[in-house]
C-alpha cells in the first residue's frame, strides 16, 4: 500500500492538555498503576505442585498431533501447506505415494522441531483435512535437543492420547451439524 | 504498424507477423486467459476460456461496429482497426461460467497434487471465477493412470487437448487420443501403444492444470518451494535453452525456456531427466594429492577408487603402494602453478563439456607458462544419429554441450586444433611431460589402455566430476563443478552462444574450474566469468559478437566465423579423416 | 600509629567491596521480586539452601545466579576485537568500584574501636579515603570513565547492535552529564565545598535538606542520574527490544556478570550520591543530633543510628529507581535528547543563578522581608521550581511532528498535496 492511498486515513496524535504536557499527572498516574499491582494479589500458578487449568483446551496452542482417519492411518496428505504456512521454520516432510489403494500421497516422514516452533498454531489454520492440531499439553521437556524434534510415531501418540479428552476438529464440526472439511 | 483498440486504449502492435488477439493484448499489457491455444500448437479453439468481444474500426468513418458473439481470442487474428473488449460484464461473467464447468467435474485435490500453485485453473480461478460454488460437490480424489513416460490424472484433465496436439504435430508420434464423448471423453493412449518418445516430457509443461505429471518429480516437492535459475542443457549439441529448478540447491527438475532461436518451447526427455549425476555421491569431491610408489599397479587398487569421491574421510592415508592425501584449496593454486612452472613440457586435453571462460582461462595460463603447450581437443562424445522431430525440434548425436567454443579457443592459441589422436601419440613418445586433463565429462570417456599411456607422464594433473581409470593415475586430482554449477557460456551446434549464471553452489569441497584458473593465473578478486568472456571476446574474432555483452536469447556468432572465413577448421573433420 | 591506620583504611575497603558485591546481588533478587509483584507473579521464590530443600523465599538465589556466571561457558566471538573486548568491562567495573573511595556510608566512629594503647585518638571517618577535598571532582571523573566501558564494548563486539548502543550510550551519558553537573554545582556552590562530608555535615547542621533548598536542582540530579545509570526510561544503551542487549550483546559469562554488577553500582551510586546531596547524608532531625556534624563527639548508639538513616535512604531511592522502571516506557531517542538538552540544561541553570544570587544576597532579602533565610530560600526555590516547570510546560519542546513523511515515500507522480 501506497503512502499515498485514498483509502488510508491519517489520524492526528490526540494533543496533550496541559496537564499531560507537564508530565506531572501522568507520572503520578503511572506510579500509582505501578504501586496498585506491586500489592495486588498474584497470579501466579505453582507449577509443578499445582497444576494450570486450562480454560478451553480446543483453542489452547500446546504440543502438536498428527491426527488418525477412521483407519487408524494418518490423515495428513503430505501436502506442505503447514510448512509453508510455518514462520519458524520447523515442519519437515517428506512426501510419498501412499502404500494404501484410496490414498493417492502421504508423509513418509513427518517431523517438527518443538524446540524451533513457536506455537503459532499457523499450521493448523493452513492444514486442508484438519491433520495437524495444537493440543492442550504444555508442559513437554526433554534431555536432548534430539529428543525435542519429533516425528511421526510420536506425533500420532500424541493424538491417542489426546483425543478423547480433545476431539478433532472434523468430529466437533461433524457434532454440529455443519459440513467438515472434506479430504 | 497496425493500430489496435483494447479495452479502449490503442496500441501500435508490430506489422509483419500473424499475431492471434491473446498475443496481441498480451503485448499491449491485457491478459486474456487461455486454455487450449499454445503459441507452438495448432489452433482449436476448444477451452472457450479466452472469449472476448471483438470488433472492427472504419478506417474512414471511424465508426467501430462490434461482433454480436463473444470471438474466441486465440482464433481471431489482429489486424488494423481491431477492438477488443476484455474488461466488459459480459466477458466477466462468461469467464465465470467456464471456470464454473470445468470445475463442475473437478476434483478439488489441489493439497495432493504437483501443479497447485503453477496452476492455471487455480489462478483463472482465483482471478475470474465466481466466489461461491452453487452445485454440491464433494472433492475426490482422482484416477491415475500409467500412460507411459508420464502419469496421468484422468479427472484433473480439462480438455484443452494440448498434449494431443503435440503428439501429434511437435512429436509426430500421435500416441495420445482423446477416448469417450461428452461428459465421458478422457485422455487415453491406445493399449500397447503407450507415450513413449524422446519428447514427450513436454506434454507435462503443457498440461494447464495437474493432469500430466513427471514420473520422477511426483510428490517430491512443492512448486512454489523452487526458485528457477536460467540454465542451459549439456545434454547435446542443440544446446537448449532450460529453467533449473532448485531448493536449497537440490536440482528437483529441469523445465524448457522458450528460445525461438534454439528450441523454441520444448526440450528432450534425455535432458529433461538427465541431471541427476549432478547430485551423484559418486562424485569427486576432494582435490587430492597422489604419491606414486615404485612399481605402481593401478588395476590392483581398483578398490581404492572409493576413497577418491566423497565417502572418503579426510586425512593422509597411504593405501596401498597408492597414497593419497586430502588438500585443501587455499594453498593449491600456488602448488599448482609451482609444479606446472618446474615440468618443462607442457599439454593439455579440454573436454567439449568445458565453458568457454574456462577453456580460454586454461589455455592462457598453460600458454603463458609453456608457449609451445599442446593444446587438445578431448573426445567428443557421439551417441547414434541425430533425431529430427517433424517441426524441426533435433536432438544431436553429438552428447556436449560447447565443442565449438573449446574448439576455437584453440584454435585461436594453437592455429589448428591438434587431435585426440596425435596429442595421445606425442605423450606416448614422452614429448609432453606436463598434462592437464580438463574433464568434466558425465560417464565414462576414457578406457583402461588409454589411461595407461599417460602413466609416462611425469605431472598428470586431472580435472574431472567422477573417478576414471585416468583419475587413478593422477598427480593431482581435482574436482570440477557441475553444468549448473558455475558461470559460463556454451556455444551450441549452429555457433549460438548462450551465457548463464550459476544456478547452484557445487557441493562442500568442490570448486569451478573457472574460479581455480582465475587465482592461478594471478588475477585479483573473485571469480568473474563475464570479464573473462570480454576478454576473449576482445582477443578471439570468433567470439567479438560477445563482447557487449550476451542477451538472454544468446548470440549468433556465425557473422563472425565468415569474416574469419579460413582460420577455423571443423574438429569433427578432422577425427573422422 | 601507621599500622592502625592501614588496618583501618584495609578493614573499610573489605567492608566496601564484600558489602557493595552483596549489595549488588541481592539487588539483583530485588528488582527481579519487584518486577515480578508489579507484573502479578511471584517472582524467585524457590532456590535457598544449597543442596537441601529449605526454600528461604528465594534468598539463595543470588548465589545461584552468581555460580552459573562463573561457571558458564565463556564465549568469545570470533570477530571481536580482543584487547578492547576484555578491556572494556573490567574499567566499568574497576569504575563503578573506585567511585565508592570518596563516598561516606555513614558519620564516623567513636575511636575506642581500638585499643587505647595504640593511640587513635580520632574519630574513625566512615568513607574509605577520608578527607578529599576535591571529593565531588573526583566522583566525576572516575563515574566518567564509565563511558568508555560502554562505548569500547560496543566497538570491541563488532556487532551492528552493540555498535548501535554503544553509540547511543556515548552520546546520551555526555548529554547527562552537564544536567548531573549543573545539579551538583549548585550544592557545591551552596556548601562552598567539594568533600561530600561537609555537604552533609552542613545540611546536619541546619536542619535543611538541600532538597527543600533547591528543588529544582533536585530534580535535574534525579533526572540526570537515571539517564546516566541508564535506567528505564532512559535504558536506550541496552534497549533489549531494539538491539538485543545493547553494547553486551556480544558478551558472555564473568563478563557480562561485570557489565551488570557495574549497572548495579550505577544505580547504588547514583543513590548514594542523591541522598548524600540533597536528602541530608545521614541526617534525620531528632534522631542523629549528637555527636556533633562532625562525628567528633559521636557515641556508638548515634553512630549506628547514621548509618542505619543513611543506608534506608538509599534504600529508599533504590526502590524508586526500581519501581520507576515498571511505570514508564522507554523515550524515544530525540526525546531523550530534546529532554536533556532543551529541559534540564535550561533548569540546571535557572536552578544555579538562583543559588548564586541567593548566596550573593540571600541575607539581605530575607531580612528585608522578615522572613528565617532558611525559609526564605525555600519558598524561592519551590517558586522557581513551579515557573521553570511552567515554562517547560508551555514551550513543549518534546513535540515532535512524527507522521510519516509522506511526499518522501512516494515514487508517485501524481502526488497528491498534503495537507498538514
Ligand atoms: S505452531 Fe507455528 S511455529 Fe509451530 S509448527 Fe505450527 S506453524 Fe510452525
Ligand atoms: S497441512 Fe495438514 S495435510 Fe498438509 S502436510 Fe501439513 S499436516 Fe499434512
Ligand atoms: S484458448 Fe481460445 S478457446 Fe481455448
Amino acid at each position: 500500500m501506497n503512502a499515498n492511498d485514498k483509502r488510508i486515513r491519517w489520524v492526528k496524535e490526540p494533543a496533550l492538555g496541559m496537564a499531560g504536557k507537564s508530565y506531572l499527572l501522568l507520572f503520578v498516574q503511572g506510579l500509582a498503576t505501578t504501586l496498585k499491582h506491586l500489592v495486588s494479589r498474584k497470579k501466579t500458578v505453582q507449577s509443578p505442585e499445582e497444576r494450570h487449568e486450562i480454560p478451553d483446551p480446543i483453542i489452547y496452542r500446546g504440543v502438536h498431533r498428527l491426527n488418525r482417519d477412521e483407519q487408524g492411518r494418518v490423515k495428513c496428505v503430505a501436502c506442505f501447506l503447514c510448512a509453508t504456512a510455518c514462520p519458524a521454520h520447523c515442519i519437515d516432510i517428506v512426501a510419498a505415494e501412499s502404500p494404501w489403494p484410496d490414498r493417492e500421497k502421504y508423509p513418509q516422514s513427518f517431523t517438527i522441531d518443538e524446540l524451533r516452533c513457536i506455537y503459532c498454531g499457523l499450521c493448523e489454520e493452513a492444514c486442508p483435512v484438519d491433520a495437524i492440531e495444537l493440543t492442550s499439553l504444555y508442559d513437554l521437556s526433554g534431555k536432548s535437543r534430539e529428543e525435542m524434534i519429533f516425528d511421526k510415531q510420536k506425533l500420532l501418540s500424541i493424538y491417542d492420547q489426546t483425543k478423547d479428552a480433545e476431539p478433532t476438529r472434523t468430529e466437533r464440526l461433524k457434532g454440529e451439524g455443519g459440513g467438515g472439511k472434506a479430504e | 504498424m497496425p493500430t489496435i483498440i483494447i479495452d479502449n486504449r490503442e496500441f501500435e502492435i508490430p506489422g509483419g507477423v500473424k499475431l492471434n488477439c491473446i498475443q496481441a493484448a498480451k503485448l499491449a499489457g491485457v491478459e486474456i486467459p487461455h486454455y487450449c491455444w499454445h503459441p507452438g500448437l495448432s489452433v482449436v479453439g476448444s477451452c472457450r476460456m479466452c472469449l472476448v468481444e471483438v470488433g472492427s474500426k472504419d478506417a474512414k468513418t471511424g465508426k467501430i461496429a462490434m461482433q454480436p458473439k463473444l470471438v474466441p481470442a486465440c482464433n481471431q487474428t489482429a489486424v488494423e482497426g481491431t477492438v477488443i473488449v476484455t474488461n466488459s460484464e459480459k466477458v466477466a461473467r462468461t469467464r465465470a461460467m467456464v471456470e464454473e464447468d470445468l470445475l463442475l467435474r473437478h476434483p478439488i485435490d489441489c493439497p495432493i497434487c504437483d501443479k497447485a500453485g503453477e496452476c492455471s485453473l487455480q489462478d483463472y480461478h482465483f482471478a475470474h471465477g465466481q466466489d461461491q460454488r452453487r452445485a454440491d460437490l464433494q472433492p475426490f480424489t482422482s484416477r491415475r493412470r500409467d500412460i507411459g513416460d508420464v502419469s496421468l490424472f484422468v479427472d484433473r484433465c480439462i480438455l484443452c487437448s494440448r498434449c494431443v496436439r503435440f503428439a501429434k504435430e511437435i512429436s509426430g508420434t500421435s500416441e495420445l487420443m482423446v477416448a469417450g464423448r461428452g461428459t465421458h471423453e478422457e485422455i487415453d493412449v491406445v493399449e500397447n501403444h503407450p507415450l513413449h518418445n524422446n519428447l514427450s516430457g513436454n506434454v507435462v509443461d503443457l498440461c494447464p492444470v495437474g493432469a500430466l505429471a513427471d514420473k520422477d518429480f511426483l510428490y517430491r516437492q512443492r512448486v512454489w518451494f523452487l526458485r528457477r535459475h536460467k540454465g542451459i542443457c549439456t545434454g547435446c549439441a542443440t544446446g537448449c535453452s532450460i529453467w533449473i529448478e532448485e531448493n536449497q540447491d537440490r536440482i528437483h527438475r529441469l523445465k524448457p525456456r522458450e528460445n525461438p532461436h534454439v528450441n523454441q518451447w520444448w526440450m528432450c526427455n534425455e535432458g529433461r531427466y538427465g541431471y541427476p549425476h549432478v547430485h551423484s555421491d559418486k562424485r569427486i569431491v576432494h582435490p587430492i594429492r597422489h604419491q606414486r610408489a615404485e612399481g605402481f599397479n593401478p588395476s590392483a587398487e581398483c578398490e581404492t577408487n572409493a576413497a577418491f569421491s566423497g565417502n572418503s574421510s579426510r586425512g593422509d592415508k597411504p593405501l596401498g603402494s597408492l597414497s593419497h592425501e586430502i588438500l585443501d584449496w587455499t594453498d593449491l593454486p600456488t602448488e599448482l602453478n609451482q609444479v606446472l612452472r618446474s615440468s618443462k613440457h607442457l599439454g593439455a586435453i579440454l573436454s567439449p563439456f568445458l565453458a568457454v571462460e574456462e577453456a580460454y582461462l586454461l589455455c592462457k595460463m598453460l600458454r603463458g607458462i609453456d608457449k609451445n603447450a599442446m593444446l587438445a581437443l578431448g573426445p567428443i562424445p557421439v551417441v547414434g544419429e541425430d533425431e529430427h522431430f517433424p517441426k524441426g525440434f533435433t536432438v544431436r548425436a553429438e552428447k556436449c554441450p560447447n565443442r565449438r567454443g573449446v574448439e576455437n579457443v584453440l584454435t585461436h592459441f594453437t592455429g589448428k586444433i591438434v587431435p585426440y589422436g596425435n596429442f595421445l601419440k606425442s605423450v606416448e613418445k614422452g614429448e609432453i611431460r606436463g598434462v592437464w586433463v580438463a574433464g568434466g565429462y558425465k560417464n565414462d570417456w576414457i578406457d583402461e589402455p588409454t589411461a595407461k599411456t599417460f602413466e609416462s607422464v611425469e605431472l598428470l594433473i586431472v580435472q574431472d566430476l567422477f573417478p576414471s581409470p585416468l583419475s587413478e593415475r593422477a598427480s593431482f586430482l581435482l574436482p570440477v563443478a557441475a553444468f549448473v554449477e558455475i558461470d559460463g557460456s556454451y556455444v551450441n551446434h549452429a555457433d549460438r552462444l548462450q551465457t548463464v549464471p550459476q544456478a547452484i553452489r557445487p557441493p562442500l569441497g568442490v570448486r569451478s574450474a573457472g574460479s581455480l584458473l582465475w587465482e592461478m593465473s594471478g588475477r585479483k578478486g573473485l571469480y568473474d566469468a563475464q570479464a573473462v568472456l570480454r576478454e576473449a571476446a576482445h582477443e578471439i574474432l570468433y567470439f567479438s559478437a560477445a563482447a557487449g555483452g550476451v542477451p538472454e536469447a544468446g548470440i549468433d556468432l556465425k557473422s563472425n566465423l565468415l569474416a574469419g572465413m579460413g582460420k577455423i577448421e571443423d574438429s569433427s573433420k578432422i577425427q573422422q579423416a | 600509629m601507621l599500622l592502625p591506620l592501614t588496618l583501618e583504611a584495609l578493614l573499610k575497603i573489605a567492608l566496601l567491596i564484600a558489602g557493595l558485591m552483596t549489595a549488588a546481588a541481592y539487588f539483583v533478587l530485588l528488582e527481579r521480586w519487584i518486577a515480578a509483584w508489579v507484573q502479578d507473579r511471584l517472582g524467585p521464590n524457590r532456590v535457598g539452601v544449597p543442596l537441601t530443600k529449605i526454600r528461604l523465599f528465594g534468598l539463595g538465589q543470588p548465589i545461584a545466579d552468581g555460580v552459573k556466571f562463573l561457571f558458564k561457558a565463556e564465549f568469545t566471538p570470533g570477530h571481536v576485537d580482543k584487547f578492547i573486548y576484555f578491556l572494556a568491562p573490567m574499567s566499568i567495573f574497576a569504575a563503578a568500584i573506585l567511585v565508592f573511595a570518596v563516598i561516606p556510608f555513614g558519620s564516623a566512629l567513636p575511636p575506642n574501636i581500638f585499643p587505647a594503647s595504640w593511640g587513635v585518638g580520632e574519630p574513625i571517618q566512615l568513607v574509605a579515603a577520608p578527607g578529599i577535598d576535591v571529593g565531588m571532582i573526583y566522583v566525576f571523573a572516575v563515574g566518567s570513565i564509565a563511558v568508555y566501558g560502554v562505548v569500547l564494548g560496543g566497538w570491541a563486539s563488532n556487532n551492528k547492535y552493540s555498535f548501535l548502543g554503544g553509540l547511543r550510550s556515548g552520546a546520551q551519558l555526555i548529554s547527562y552529564e552537564l544536567p548531573l553537573g549543573l545539579g551538583i554545582l549548585g550544592v557545591v556552590l551552596a556548601s562552598g565545598s567539594l568533600r561530600l562530608e561537609t555537604i552533609i555535615s552542613q545540611q546536619a547542621q541546619s536542619g535543611a535538606w538541600n532538597c527543600f533548598l533547591q528543588p529544582l536542582g533536585f530534580l535535574v540530579f534525579a533526572v540526570a542520574s537515571f539517564a546516566e545509570a541508564g535506567r528505564l526510561p532512559f535504558d536506550l544503551p541496552e534497549a533489549e527490544q531494539e538491539l538485543v542487549g545493547g553494547y553486551h550483546t556480544e558478551y558472555s559469562g564473568i563478563k557480562l556478570m561485570m557489565y551488570l554488577v557495574a549497572e548495579f553500582l550505577h544505580m547504588i551510586t547514583a543513590s548514594f550520591l542523591i541522598a548524600i546531596l540533597f536528602l541530608g547524608g545521614w541526617h534525620f532531625w531528632g534522631l542523629t543530633d549528637g555527636g556533633g556534624p562532625d562525628g567528633n563527639t559521636v557515641t556508638w548508639v548515634v553512630a549506628v543510628l547514621r548509618i542505619i538513616v543513611l543506608l534506608a535512604k538509599v534504600m529508599a531511592m533504590i526502590l524508586f529507581f526500581m519501581v520507576v522502571r515498571w511505570s514508564w516506557p522507554r523515550f524515544r531517542y530525540d526525546q531523550l535528547m530534546d529532554i536533556g538538552w532543551k529541559v534540564m540544561i535550561p533548569w540546571g541553570l535557572a536552578n544555579l543563578i538562583a543559588v548564586a544570587v541567593w548566596v550573593e544576597y540571600g541575607d539581605r532579602i530575607a531580612h528585608s522581608l522578615g522572613l528565617p533565610p532558611l525559609l526564605c530560600m525555600g519558598l524561592c526555590g519551590f517558586v522557581i521550581l513551579l515557573l521553570g516547570w511552567y515554562v517547560a510546560t508551555k514551550a513543549d519542546p518534546t513535540l515532535n511532528d512524527n507522521r510519516p513523511r509522506r511526499r518522501l515515500i512516494s515514487p508517485d507522480r501524481h502526488v497528491e498535496k498534503i495537507e498538514v
